[in-house]
Formats: structure tokens, C-alpha cells, sequence
């Protein structure tokens, strides 16, 4: 009898998993997607799954969540991998590149061109795994307080802008700054800074940017920012095949849900923000200003790619894909925007 | 559960005397690990790592060591006897003048721990040597070094901001008429018990040699250099030179300037004083490193669920649920940290206050002046722990816990006040 | 003898911790002021500096805690222990030291260690530009701070055992003083 009932049991066992995020609690959209994913995998697998979250609030580490995750402190984690890029410089490529792609068009290098396999060969040897984890689209240039009208403008403007990005920027002689969250808002309105880069519309507002900078200039430095699902890979081979199927696909659910709610978000936040200060002056950085951005950020590439193989691979595949499906879209989306009137 | 007799726990073993610090590391430990196994220590390290790159603590150090020089140099407690002389007959001189300076240095920080120790340093010696009343001097300390809480820039209000959803140029601007009655209340208590017990608060006697000029200009002269050097720090934010962080700094090196152009430096005096300043910075972070221990095996022994539990339905329409809600977070306030409070708890309350009509702003105001209460709330009030950590031998932790009662109440009765009067504070 | 003069020399190690902790502040303060004034007054950014900024910081105050713990800076509640004679509190903190200090320090010690050497293994430095290689060095510092106190408290202990064995006649140590 017993070996009858083993079986049955076996298929029945409850697994607990844990996952660390490194947003703070109700961090807006950023928060939605690991919850929609514990509660899909629960509900697919019958109750069998079982996914506890943390937020940075209890575990006090928003950038710990890689080695938390890698330590098997926990399970699963939610993040974005260019935080780790001091730690695993390939990782930087896996979020969203300066001049890179959109969220639709990544989407199709991830999971068609070959940019999943480039992910798994980074985060491998370190014991994980890392999927996609919903996309918050394009995000703004950043807030300034004084126009650029050329390059010479970004000479030694100060701006709070980390990172990739900021390399960019420093190129060009600006003086990328590191100021507390805590202290941005001050440093801004009393011009200890020139300008900053935050989230997007609807995070930006919370901050109340608005109301301390004229300007609000569209992006170029993060085309579409993509968040990650981190698995322990060796937690992961502990879970019966279906369970295994059920997370990953709970995963790439709540990873489009996300992209799709930032974006209607984004939206409604813009709408609100034009209605409620219709001051707030929205500015494209010049032609020449984007296309000296755009140099620096190639020869930072070529950098990156002359160091190590493995970043050139990536880099390589990314440009690869980028222009081939960059045709298309400017066939499709792009021709059909621009033949139509701006409404 | 284990949270709650945990708390206990702690609680008892701090009356026993070992350093604060080390009592909620040594409770977390025992709880932490009987629950869920030594592993739950393996967090401990990213903890430690968060408060090692809290730049916004580096404010501590310097204010202290800001604190340390102008005391050294005497040049504090000239600036606090010629204010109180200048107050002449008017009795609790000092105390407003620590009030004063305290909202000063308010403003140029956010963090508690920095204005308490600085305060400490500077007042609590000259108050002392002119016969003060210890409680009296203790309460005055840590009520206005802990107005740095409520009177922008502050680190409460920005984290409110962010739960709430409310710009935080909207809270820094309607946090300061709440910021200065406080202000207001506070020296308004004081100029009325000076007046009822002259001998809690003498008036500090003028020295009889000096003519009416003489006097004044001297009078001018030890007021002048530290009210500059502070407004030097205050201006250096408002001009765009320095976060406020970083104009602690400049205020540890202006004092140096001070001390230069006073001929009372020396290589010597700047070693002795980064010493003191390393042990009282020391002192705070400990109890930073502890209470992190502390609130970790908490929440990881499912302490946090407990407390989402009791406040998830509070009963009563818009009036019931503030007062409760007020109740709630003042008697959480007494053992929980500020931070746990504005992420776990405010955002259980938000949405029913939402519901409720009640407007974001008031809310947040009441709350950030709910939980500037709570630095001052025994037993684990943090600002009591700061001040007992650079006070002479003769003050007990009683004296602090007594002193600041009267000031606890003020608090309470201006919370009460922005509950009834929202309007007048401009936040409806 | 011998564990009087052990206590001595952990207490004039604990003082060493003390004086390099000091040394860094002042560091840290001339640090801070510098990137203030180049930045304004120049436009110029160091991302490098800046991290040392909280590299110096929090290598100050963590070698300062052990420092702090020998020369008795740390906070009591002192309701009780103030009005007891020195042999019992002499017990107090021989017993607190063994049940409460000595683990927790040794504990977080002991995970500090795994947490360091990840960074190590990892070569991690800073994810932005112009920041500071190395990220282990200052990691380590969690584990070699918190096995210093324990050392430090070691000293705690021998002072204790010191006071209870008669080898310290008066009152020389005033845990609350500084
Ligand atoms: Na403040
Ligand atoms: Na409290």
C-alpha cells in the first residue's frame, strides 16, 4: 500500500520558494510583477508552488539580491541585471544599452535572436538563471535645469546619472555624480547638480522633479529597460519538471503584464503631468548633440568589446539583431507614426 | 510571537545594564536563532553593508566632530552663556538658545542621531555648569535635536513622500509651519517653567566688570563666529554648493578654521578630537548595527505580520481611524524603528485613509510628527540613547527618560492640534 | 599575572583600532570637503573620490566600535547597573560578554567571511565609472571589525575576571564615561 500511496505524495509535496526583490514596498509598477508571478505559479500548480516575497524593506539589501539569490539565501530573486555589473561586467547588456533596442524589438532578440542562450552564458557560472522580468519601456533623458543646446552645454554639467549612461556622458565632459536618493530632491532645486536621471513619468512625479526643473528631455539611454527574474539554478533542479515549467511560464506572464501596464501608465502619469503643470517644457536634445552621444557610446562599445570575448559576442549579437529588426520596424511602426498627423 | 517575547526579552536585558548595542544583537541572536537556525545571520552581513554605504549617516561624524571642536575650543559655550546673557533677566536663556541652535542645525540635517550628539556636546555642559535642572537640560537636548525630523531636509519626510506617493518639495514645504510651532511650543514651555521654578532654569549672571558696551561687543563677539560657522553650513546648502551631507563637512573643517584663527589648534587638539569623535560615532552606529539585528530576527520570526495583522482593520469613520491610527504608530514607536514604520505600516494605513477622504498631506504631516515622538519615547528612543551616550556620569538614563516626558506631551498636544486645525497648518 | 596583562595588551590593541579609526575621519572630513570644492568651484567629479568618501566612513566607524567597546563608550540603560557595586557588575558583563556579545560578534563574523571572499572571488568593484576597484577590501572589513570585537570583548571579560579575582583595587574603570 505504501508504495501505492509514495507516488501520489510525492506529486502532491508543497515547495516553498523565496524570492528577494530589490524594490523598496509599493514601488509602483516594479512591484507588480514578482507578486503576479508568485500567484500565477500558485494557482497553475494547484497550490503545489508556493512563492514568499521580500521586499527591500526586510532585507535591507536592494543591490545584495544577486549574491542573496547565488547563496541560495534565497530562491528567486526580482531585479535588473545591469545592477551587477560591478560584480559581472557582461551582465550590463541584459537590461536595456544606450541607442540600443525598444522593449518589443529586445523582446524578439531574447527569446528569437539568441539573446536568452547570451544571458544563460553569463549568469551560468555563477549557479543562476536569469528571464526576462517585465519591461518599463522608454524612459525619459532626465530632468535639467538649464537647456542643451549643443555639446558644449554638457561641459561639466553636473548630473546624476549611473553607470553605462554616465560613461556615455563623461565622454563627452560631463561630470556624472553620485547623490544619496535621499538627497536628490535638495541638490536639484538648489542646483548642486544641473540635472538628473530618475526613473520615468510616473516615479519622477512621485519625486516631484517637476517642480524644481524646466525641462524634461526625452531619452536616448535607456530605450527600454528590462527587469530580471534571478533563479537559483540549483533550487531550481530540486523542482519537478512540471513545477519547473509552471514558474518559468508564470515568469514570461507577468513580465508581459508589466510591460504592458508601464506603458498604460506611463501614459496616464504623462497625461496627469501635462494637465496638472502644463510649464514642464519637454525637449528633444539637439541632432548633434544625440549624434556625438551616440559616437561616444559606440567607441565605449568597441572598449567593451576589445576586453573581453565574451562581451564582444553579446555586443555583436545585439547590433546584429538590432539591425535587422530595426528594418522592420521602420517599415512597420515608424512609417505608419510618421504618416500620420501627430494627434 | 517570538516577536512579541522577544521584545521582552530585549527589554529585560537592557535593564541589566550591558551596552544597548550589544543587548539587541546578543536578543537577536538567541531568538533569531532558535527560530530559524544560525543562517538567518548570514543577512546580517548586506545589513551591515547598507548602513556602511548610507551616505546620508555620514553626517553623523561630522556633525559630531563639528560639535567636539566648537566645544574644545570653548567657542560653543561662549555662543550659548552670550545668548543666555542677552536673554538678561529672562530665565531659561540657555535652554532657548539650545532650542534655537537646535533648530538651526535642524535644517541642515535630517538625521537624528547627528543634531542629538552635536547638542549634547555643546549644551549639555554649559547648562550643567550653570546649575540647570538635569531633566530640564536633558528633555530641552533631545526634543530640539530631534527637530531635525520634522523641519526640512528630512530623511522621515522623504521616505514618507515616496510611500505616500507626495512630492517631496509638497512635504518639505508643508512640514514648516508644523516645524516651527513646534519650535514655538517648545520655548513656550520653556520661558513658563523657568518662570514657575526659577531653580530649574537660573538666569546666567552678567559679569559685573564689563559696562553696558563692553558688554555687547563681547557679547557680539562669541556670537558672531559659531552662528556663522552654522549658517555657513545652512547657506552652503541654499547656495547649491553642498548637499546636505556634505555641509556637515564643511561645517568640521570651518570649526577647524575657527580654531586656527582662535590660536587653539593644534595637531594634537585635532587627533584628541577625531578620537571622541570616532567613539561617540562608534556609539551610535553600534546601536544602529544592533537594532538592524534586532528588527531582522523580528521580522524573519514573522514579528511584521503581527503588526500588519492588529492594524489592517482599525474600526471607526475618518475621526475614529486618525486617532487610532495616530495611537497605533505613537505606541509602535516606542519599540519599532521609524523606518519599519513608514514602509510596513504606513502603507497599510494609506489606503483607508485614502478611503476615508482624508487628504495625503495632513496625513503625512501627522504621521512624520507622530514619529518624531517616537526618537523620544522610552525605552527605545533613540535620541535618549544618543544623548545618555555623550552625557556627563552624573546624568542618569532616569534623567533623560524624565526629562523628556514634558516634551513628549508637547509633541502629542501639536499632533492633536494639526488633527483639529488642518487648515490653519495649510494642509486641507 | 597573565590575564592582567593580556587585558592590558588587548586594551592597547583596542586603542590602536582607536587611533587608525581617527586617522580615517580625518581623512574621510578633508575627502568630503575637497569633492565639495572641486565640484563647485571646478565642475569636476571624481566618482572614485566620492566612494572613498563611504569607504573611509565605513571603515571608521566599524574599527571604532570595538575601540569604543574597551574604552566603555558604549550606551548603557543604566537604571539599575549605576547603583550596583563593582563586583557585580563586574558579573554583568562577564556573563553578558559570554552570552550575548562573544556569539553575536563571532556569528556575524563568521557569515562576514563568506561575504567578503563572494566579492573577492567575483573581482567586484564599482558598477560606475571612475569608481573604486576592490569592493573586498571594505567588505572584509565587516569580518575583521567584528572578530576585533570580539577580541575587544575578550578584554571585557578579563577586566571582569580581573575585578572579581581583586587585581583591580578601585573603581579605575568607568564603563560609561569618556
Ligand atoms: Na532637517
Ligand atoms: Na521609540
Amino acid at each position: 500500500v505504501a508504495a501505492v500511496i509514495a507516488p501520489a505524495q510525492a506529486a502532491e509535496k508543497t515547495y516553498r520558494l523565496k524570492l528577494a526583490e530589490t524594490w523598496p514596498t509599493n514601488f509602483g509598477v516594479f512591484s507588480h510583477p514578482a507578486r503576479e508571478m508568485a500567484q500565477l505559479a500558485e494557482q497553475m500548480s494547484n497550490g503545489r508552488l508556493k512563492i514568499e516575497i521580500d521586499t527591500a524593506n526586510k532585507h535591507k539589501s536592494a543591490f545584495g539580491v544577486f549574491d542573496m539569490v547565488r547563496a541560495g539565501q534565497y530562491d528567486l530573486g526580482h531585479s535588473a541585471s545591469y545592477y551587477w555589473k560591478g560584480k559581472v561586467p557582461n551582465t550590463l547588456f541584459f537590461t536595456t544599452m544606450p541607442f540600443g533596442m525598444t522593449a518589443t524589438e529586445q523582446y524578439g532578440w531574447f527569446y528569437y535572436g539568441g539573446g536568452m542562450e547570451l544571458m544563460q552564458k553569463v549568469y551560468e557560472p555563477f549557479g543562476l538563471m536569469s528571464v526576462p522580468g517585465g519591461n518599463t519601456g522608454m524612459q525619459m533623458g532626465g530632468w535639467f535645469r538649464k537647456e542643451i543646446n549643443s555639446v558644449e552645454d554638457l561641459n561639466g554639467l553636473k548630473m546624476r546619472i549611473p553607470g553605462f549612461a554616465g560613461e556615455v556622458l563623461a565622454k563627452l565632459g560631463a561630470s556624472p555624480t553620485n547623490i544619496a536618493p535621499g538627497e536628490l530632491y535638495t541638490s536639484l532645486e538648489r542646483g548642486t547638480i544641473d540635472a538628473l536621471e530618475w526613473v520615468g513619468p510616473s516615479m519622477d512625479l512621485r519625486m516631484g522633479f517637476h517642480k524644481i526643473a524646466p525641462y524634461y528631455y526625452t531619452g536616448w539611454h535607456e530605450p527600454g529597460t528590462e527587469l530580471q527574474f534571478l533563479i537559483n539554478k540549483k533550487k531550481f533542479e530540486t523542482l519537478p519538471e512540471d513545477l519547473q515549467k509552471i514558474l518559468l511560464t508564470a515568469m514570461k506572464v507577468s513580465a508581459y503584464n508589466m510591460t504592458i501596464e508601464s506603458h498604460h501608465a506611463s501614459a496616464e502619469n504623462w497625461f496627469n503631468m501635462k494637465t496638472e503643470f502644463p510649464d514642464v517644457q519637454v525637449k528633444n536634445f539637439p541632432p548633434e548633440v544625440i549624434a556625438a552621444l551616440k559616437k561616444a557610446n559606440d567607441e565605449l562599445l568597441v572598449d567593451a568589446a576589445a576586453a573581453d570575448p565574451l562581451a564582444k559576442e553579446i555586443i555583436d549579437s545585439q547590433a546584429g539583431y538590432q539591425k535587422l529588426i530595426r528594418v522592420w520596424t521602420n517599415i512597420g511602426e515608424r512609417a505608419y507614426l510618421n504618416s500620420m498627423a501627430e494627434e | 510571537m517570538i516577536g512579541i517575547i522577544m521584545f521582552f526579552a530585549a527589554l529585560l536585558m537592557l535593564l541589566v545594564g550591558f551596552p544597548v548595542a550589544y543587548t539587541f544583537g546578543g536578543v537577536a541572536l538567541i531568538f533569531g536563532v532558535l527560530a530559524e537556525g544560525p543562517d538567518i545571520f548570514a543577512f546580517m552581513p548586506f545589513r551591515i553593508q547598507s548602513i556602511m554605504e548610507n551616505v546620508t549617516l555620514m553626517a553623523v561624524p561630522l556633525f559630531i566632530f563639528m560639535g567636539i571642536v566648537l566645544q574644545r575650543t570653548r567657542l560653543a559655550e561662549q555662543l550659548l552663556e552670550s545668548m543666555g546673557q542677552l536673554f538678561g533677566g529672562v530665565r531659561g536663556g540657555l535652554a532657548i538658545s539650545t532650542v534655537l541652535v537646535g533648530a538651526l542645525l535642524a535644517a541642515s540635517t535630517g538625521v537624528v542621531g547627528a543634531s542629538v550628539v552635536a547638542m549634547g556636546l555643546i549644551s549639555l555642559p554649559v547648562m550643567m555648569k550653570y546649575n540647570y535642572d538635569k531633566r530640564l537640560a536633558c528633555g530641552t537636548i533631545c526634543a530640539s535635536g530631534t527637530l531635525g525630523q520634522i523641519i526640512p531636509p528630512s530623511i522621515i519626510l522623504i521616505i514618507l513622500g515616496d510611500v505616500l506617493g507626495i512630492p517631496v518639495g509638497d512635504l518639505f514645504q508643508a512640514a514648516v509651519l508644523p516645524g516651527a510651532v513646534l519650535v514655538g511650543a517648545y520655548l513656550i514651555y520653556i520661558l513658563v517653567i523657568a518662570w514657575a521654578k526659577p531653580e530649574m532654569a537660573p538666569t546666567i549672571p552678567r559679569d559685573d566688570s564689563l559696562n553696558r558696551k563692553q558688554f555687547y561687543l563681547k557679547a557680539v563677539s562669541s556670537i558672531v563666529p559659531p552662528l556663522a560657522l552654522v549658517l555657513v553650513v545652512l547657506g552652503s546648502i541654499f547656495a547649491g554648493i553642498a548637499t546636505p551631507t556634505e555641509s556637515a563637512a564643511l561645517g568640521g573643517v570651518g570649526a577647524l578654521i575657527l580654531a586656527i584663527l582662535y590660536r587653539q589648534f593644534s595637531v594634537k587638539m585635532v587627533m584628541e578630537a577625531s578620537i571622541e569623535t570616532v567613539k561617540v560615532t562608534a556609539m551610535v552606529f553600534a546601536i544602529l548595527l544592533g537594532a538592524t539585528a534586532f528588527s531582522m530576527a523580528f521580522s524573519y520570526t514573522g514579528g511584521d505580520y503581527i503588526v500588519e495583522e492588529v492594524l489592517s482593520d482599525l474600526p471607526g469613520g475618518a475621526t475614529g481611524f486618525l486617532i487610532l491610527s495616530m495611537i497605533a504608530i505613537l505606541i509602535l514607536g516606542f519599540f519599532i524603528d521609524f523606518v519599519e514604520i513608514a514602509f510596513i505600516i504606513v502603507p497599510i494605513l494609506a489606503p483607508v485613509a485614502d478611503l476615508l477622504g482624508i487628504a495625503p498631506l495632513w496625513f503625512a504631516i501627522l504621521i512624520a510628527m507622530n514619529l518624531q515622538t517616537s526618537f523620544l519615547t522610552p525605552p527605545f528612543g533613540f535620541s535618549l540613547f544618543y544623548l545618555k551616550g555623550v552625557a556627563p556620569r552624573e546624568v542618569t538614563t532616569m534623567d533623560i527618560y524624565k526629562g523628556v516626558m514634558p516634551f513628549i506631551l508637547i509633541q502629542i498636544l501639536i499632533v492633536i492640534s494639526i488633527m483639529v486645525l488642518p487648515s490653519w497648518y495649510g494642509l486641507v | 599575572m597573565f590575564l592582567l596583562r593580556l587585558e592590558q595588551t588587548i586594551d592597547r590593541f583596542s586603542d590602536l583600532l582607536g587611533k587608525i579609526a581617527a586617522i580615517l575621519f580625518v581623512l574621510m572630513l578633508f575627502n568630503v570637503f575637497y569633492d565639495v570644492v572641486s565640484r563647485y568651484l571646478f565642475n569636476a567629479v571624481s566618482i572614485g573620490m566620492q566612494e572613498m568618501e563611504w569607504h573611509l566612513f565605513a571603515a571608521m566607524f566599524m574599527l571604532g566600535i570595538p575601540f569604543t567597546l574597551r574604552a566603555g563608550g558604549h550606551v548603557r540603560v543604566d537604571v539599575i547597573y549605576e547603583g550596583l557595586a563593582l563586583r557585580k557588575k563586574a558579573w554583568i558583563d562577564l556573563v553578558c560578554t559570554l552570552v550575548l556579545l562573544i556569539p553575536f560578534c563571532l556569528l556575524v563574523a563568521w557569515y562576514g567571511v563568506d561575504f567578503a571572499r563572494e566579492s573577492f572571488q567575483l573581482g567586484e568593484g564599482s558598477g560606475d565609472p571612475g569608481g573604486l576597484p576592490y569592493r573586498w577590501i571594505i567588505k572584509s572589513i565587516i569580518p575583521f571589525a567584528m572578530f576585533f570585537n570580539f577580541i575587544s570583548g575578550i578584554g571585557l571579560m578579563l577586566r571582569s575576571i580581573n575585578i572579581l579575582a581583586g587585581r583591580h583595587q578601585d573603581d579605575d574603570y568607568t564603563p560609561i564615561q569618556h
